[in-house]
């Protein structure tokens, strides 16, 4: 058929026949370019990471493995970070249970208030709690000086609590999602047939959520044992895996140490991964068609309500809490010590300059981040070439892969020819872009869903060539998963720490590494000032997703999670 | 074109093969200019694959596709004078009605004077005076398809496609809007190809319908000719309910145009309309259960008749259907406007009368 319609035109100018050849080809040259960057960025990255964990001066080696396992310090890191996970999970499945327990079946007035207190957290940065917590528990803490308590926040309870509060909103909606989709005519003929509401719970609630409930705790799990910012403020003396592949690059500049602790760590999401999408792919009950109706409300039993309500109120408050110190501690001298009021934490120049360059890495992560994401949404769904499913499940790999490992593998893959970026902004922007690409593919995805390939066909059948029905009718069909993409981007950008702490040259601060800095030596005035200028930068960029969203009827908080 | 009414569109032996699955094998008509033809056919049967080849977004395996005189086999969608309204309409959702009627227009390069002034013209076409400013989101069901069909019509083509345009419509609308596409197709007098799986839909809108099955063309023909004189027993079966009777030519009096056919129940005299029909071929009777006639039983089997016994019995108002049990068979009669005739009852016997016209299909030799 090609040959045909390019038969005709050869004799016509070079431009007509350019033009031709990039409608027949565009969908591919496209392709093409993104697989290129995928492996560049991702693959290249990733497989450094494991070279170097197995490549010495003397060749192929297991001996940066066996070190691993004969030094305390390292394999208790990997233990104490698998405990740490554990007991996030743990915790968080019942405190998530909990609250969306409530906020499901619970007394109405409480329902909102719980359930945006719960999702509070998204708003910030996961290791705001910690500043939050050493600003109420540390050695001058609030609450120590005031209970004359001798409570040591630089300990597994403090990096527990601040891990629970920072992963709550992620347990929360998985665990909201689970009991939303109980269909609740079941639980309402348990209680006819005469079961208590505790019988109800144990015997048709908890199975029919079960499946979710694993994957939910499954899911916490991962991205606790990747979490960086908490376990190195609060960890102290404890060993954690995150925290301690930084201090190898940063202290000991270990390369292939850090490499092996990059690959323990990926060990255990790789396996949950499998299980997650093989073992438990399809489990789950669907006992209900479409939305549950609205049922009459029943009453639930005191004997549950009452601890439900204690639990989640104190959590509650604690989240409250928790933002209300960072607000206060950014506008009194000393928190704790000197509570008179100043601007000066607001004020300071190197924070502000710190959020200033944050801005402009997340605004290129964005834009850059949103091009890709949308383009690779594009090639995925109707792109007709092998290794389409390759491609898409190589774009969402850098959202489930902890941010220290994708760090480590950007310091050793672009620190020599051919690709030497190091201590340039561009590392730090590629890094964000191909680490948060997932939610701008999903997007473009899902919209793509919505709409039809004859839309496409229909443009054709109208006399447009493919160039044409690209850019008149694809592109700004798809700009508003182009939007969430670039929203989303920009906001994980702004508060992503594990990664680009690997990645910043010294002297150019961007404000999450800069929080870190800060409030690891206790300077928690700045700490908290700049972390107040991230969430109102989140707050609006949240809120503005939720209007591009309103407005094109997308569906990102889906995809958010 | 040695014929008196040219061809508008002419398909050549088209086969299309999806791997090693045949869809289509050997597939030829021509449809004259001006004319409604239908696809229709069970899911499957091929008629969307063909229609898509006739628009260009499918190539056929062999075979051509003849526009106009023109062999348009090899060009893609865009370069054809082909337009189709899609079965989910494919507007373009980040566009007005104007917008999109005028899109195709606008890659012609028209002037927007000239663009508005047509589009105005369609719109009225199609009734939506007014709304050209709205957005897609904004329009019903069937004003969607309104905007589709005058979108497909705003350049002229040479051949309009329907992909089974109504399917998304609710039943009531689907009516309306089938009247009105005829109506619109027969004042502009454009050469139209309409695909549809509803049997019905296809009887009440086409001239010609082209029924395919299996990826074979099993007849071609007016609805008349499908309904009263189909080829085969699918096509027999495809429109309308039928009952079957199988039976063997005794003699054929050329004197008295009659055909003798003897079956199990007893001799049948018919009228000799179907000439390829010969003494000792075994055919197969299509028998409309609306062409039956029900009379109580006297005892007497007269011309035609047998004698049975209601099985079941169902009045619906404007008919009574029975089931007749005659040995092991059981045929299906309606009476229409049953109104102050005589209603049979269950176990009640029944004469059975065929009429003459009755159509016979020639069975092929074992």
């Amino acid at each position: 058929m090609a040959d045909l319609v390019l038969g005709s035109i050869v004799r016509k100018n070079w431009w007509y026949r350019l033009r031709a050849f990039i409608n027949a080809n565009l969908i591919n040259l496209f392709a093409g370019g993104l697989f290129a960057l995928l492996a560049v960025f991702l693959l290249y990255p990733i497989v450094s990471v494991l070279v170097f964990s197995l490549w010495g001066d003397d060749g192929f080696t297991f001996d940066f493995y066996a070190e691993f396992f004969q030094y305390e310090f390292y394999y208790w890191s990997f233990l104490n970070t698998l405990i740490l996970g554990l007991a996030t999970m743990v915790i968080l499945l019942i405190v998530g249970f909990c609250f969306a327990y409530l906020t499901t079946r619970g007394p109405l007035w409480i329902r909102k208030p719980l359930k945006m207190i719960a999702l509070l957290p998204l708003a910030a940065p996961p290791y705001i709690f910690s500043i939050s917590l050493i600003t109420l528990f540390g050695k001058n803490g609030m609450i120590n000086n005031f209970l004359q308590l001798n409570f040591n926040i630089y300990s597994w309870t403090g990096v527990i609590a601040a891990q629970v509060l920072a992963f709550l909103p992620l347990s929360f909606m998985m665990i909201e999602n689970v009991l939303n989709a109980v269909n609740p005519s079941l639980e309402e003929s348990a209680s006819d047939m005469g079961a208590s509401e505790f019988r109800i719970m144990r015997s048709i609630t908890i199975p029919l959520a079960a499946p979710g409930l694993l994957k939910a705790a499954l899911l916490v799990f991962v991205m606790t044992i990747a979490e960086f910012g908490n376990p190195a403020i609060l960890g102290g003396r404890t060993p954690f895996l995150a925290p301690d592949t930084y201090l190898m690059i940063t202290g000991e500049a270990d390369f292939n140490m850090a490499s092996v602790l990059s690959v323990v760590l990926i060990a255990p999401c790789i396996l949950i991964f499998i299980l997650h999408n093989f073992v438990l792919a399809g489990k789950g009950y669907t006992t209900i068609v479409g939305k549950p109706t609205a049922t009459e409300l029943r009453p639930i039993d005191p004997a549950i309500k009452v601890p439900f309500l204690i639990l989640c109120i104190s959590v509650a408050i604690l989240v409250l809490l928790s933002f209300g110190v960072i607000v206060f501690g950014s506008f009194v001298k000393i928190v704790g010590v000197d509570n008179t009021f100043v601007i000066d934490h607001m004020l300071n120049t190197q924070s502000n300059l710190a959020i200033w360059n944050s801005f402009k890495v997340s605004l290129g992560a964005g834009l850059f981040g949103a091009v890709v994401g949308t383009l690779l949404a594009y090639v995925i769904m109707r792109g007709k070439f092998p290794g389409r499913h390759v491609m898409e499940m190589l774009a969402l790999s850098g959202f489930a892969l902890p941010g220290t490992v994708i760090g480590v593998g950007y310091i050793i893959a672009f620190n020599r020819p051919p690709f030497l970026l190091t201590g340039t902004i561009w590392i730090i922007i590629l890094n964000c872009v191909f680490r948060f690409l997932a939610v701008g593919v999903e997007a473009g995805i899902s919209k793509l869903h919505q709409i039809s390939v004859e839309i496409e066909e229909a443009s054709a059948d109208l006399g447009a060539d493919f160039l044409t029905v690209f850019f008149k009718v694809i592109l700004p069909i798809m700009f508003s998963a182009f939007v969430a993409g670039f929203i989303y981007t920009f906001m994980t950008t702004m508060m992503s720490l594990s990664s680009v702490i690997f990645l910043v040259a010294p002297g150019f601060d961007l404000a999450s590494v800069y929080i870190f800095l800060t409030a690891q030596l206790g300077e928690l005035g700045v700490a908290s000032a700049t972390t107040i200028k991230v969430i109102a930068i989140v707050v609006v960029s949240m809120a503005l997703l939720k209007v591009v969203a309103k407005k094109t009827g997308l569906d990102v908080q889906k995809q958010g999670v | 074109m040695e014929t008196a009414k040219p061809a508008m569109l002419e398909l050549q032996e088209i086969h299309k093969s999806f791997g090693s699955v045949d869809v289509l094998k050997g597939i030829s008509a021509r449809i004259a200019k001006g004319e409604l033809l239908t696809f229709v056919g069970p899911s499957g049967c091929g008629k969307t694959t063909l229609l898509r080849i006739v628009g260009g977004f499918t190539s056929a395996t062999s075979g051509r596709v003849v526009l106009d005189g023109e062999d348009i086999s090899n060009l893609p969608p865009n370069m054809r004078n082909t337009k189709m309204v899609f079965q989910s309409y494919a507007l373009f959702p980040h566009m007005t009605v104007a917008k999109n009627i005028g899109f195709g227009l606008k890659l012609q390069k028209w002037s927007q004077k000239k663009i508005d002034a047509r589009v105005e013209e369609l719109l009225a076409l199609v009734h939506l005076e007014g709304l050209g400013g709205r957005s897609i989101d904004r329009l019903s069901g069937g004003q969607q398809q309104r905007v589709a069909l005058a979108r497909a019509l705003a350049l002229e083509p040479k051949v309009l496609l329907l992909d089974e345009p109504l399917s998304n419509l609710d039943a009531n609308l689907r009516v309306v809007m089938r009247e009105e596409i005829r109506n619109i197709q027969e004042r502009l007098q454009v050469t139209t190809i309409f695909v549809t799986h509803d049997q019905y839909e296809a009887m009440s809108i086409s001239d010609r319908l082209l029924v395919l099955h299996q990826g074979v063309i099993q007849q071609i023909g007016s609805p008349v000719d499908i309904y009263e004189r189909p080829a085969n027993e699918f096509i027999a079966g495809f429109v309308g309910y039928v009952n079957f009777l199988e039976g063997r030519v005794d003699s054929v009096q050329n004197g008295s145009d009659s055909v003798w056919i003897s079956t199990e129940f007893g001799r049948v005299e018919l009228d000799h309309h179907q000439k390829d029909i010969a003494k000792g071929d075994s055919v197969l009777m299509v028998i409309r259960p609306e062409t039956v006639t029900l009379s109580p039983w006297n005892g007497d089997e007269g011309q035609n008749s047998f004698h049975g016994t209601v099985q079941s019995q169902m009045y619906a108002g404007n008919l009574a259907k029975y089931t007749v049990k005659f040995g092991q068979k059981e045929m299906v009669i309606d009476h229409y406007n049953p109104m102050g005739s005589r209603k049979y009852g269950k176990n009640e016997k029944v004469k059975v009368t065929i009429p003459r016209n009755v159509h016979v299909l020639k069975r092929k030799a074992d």
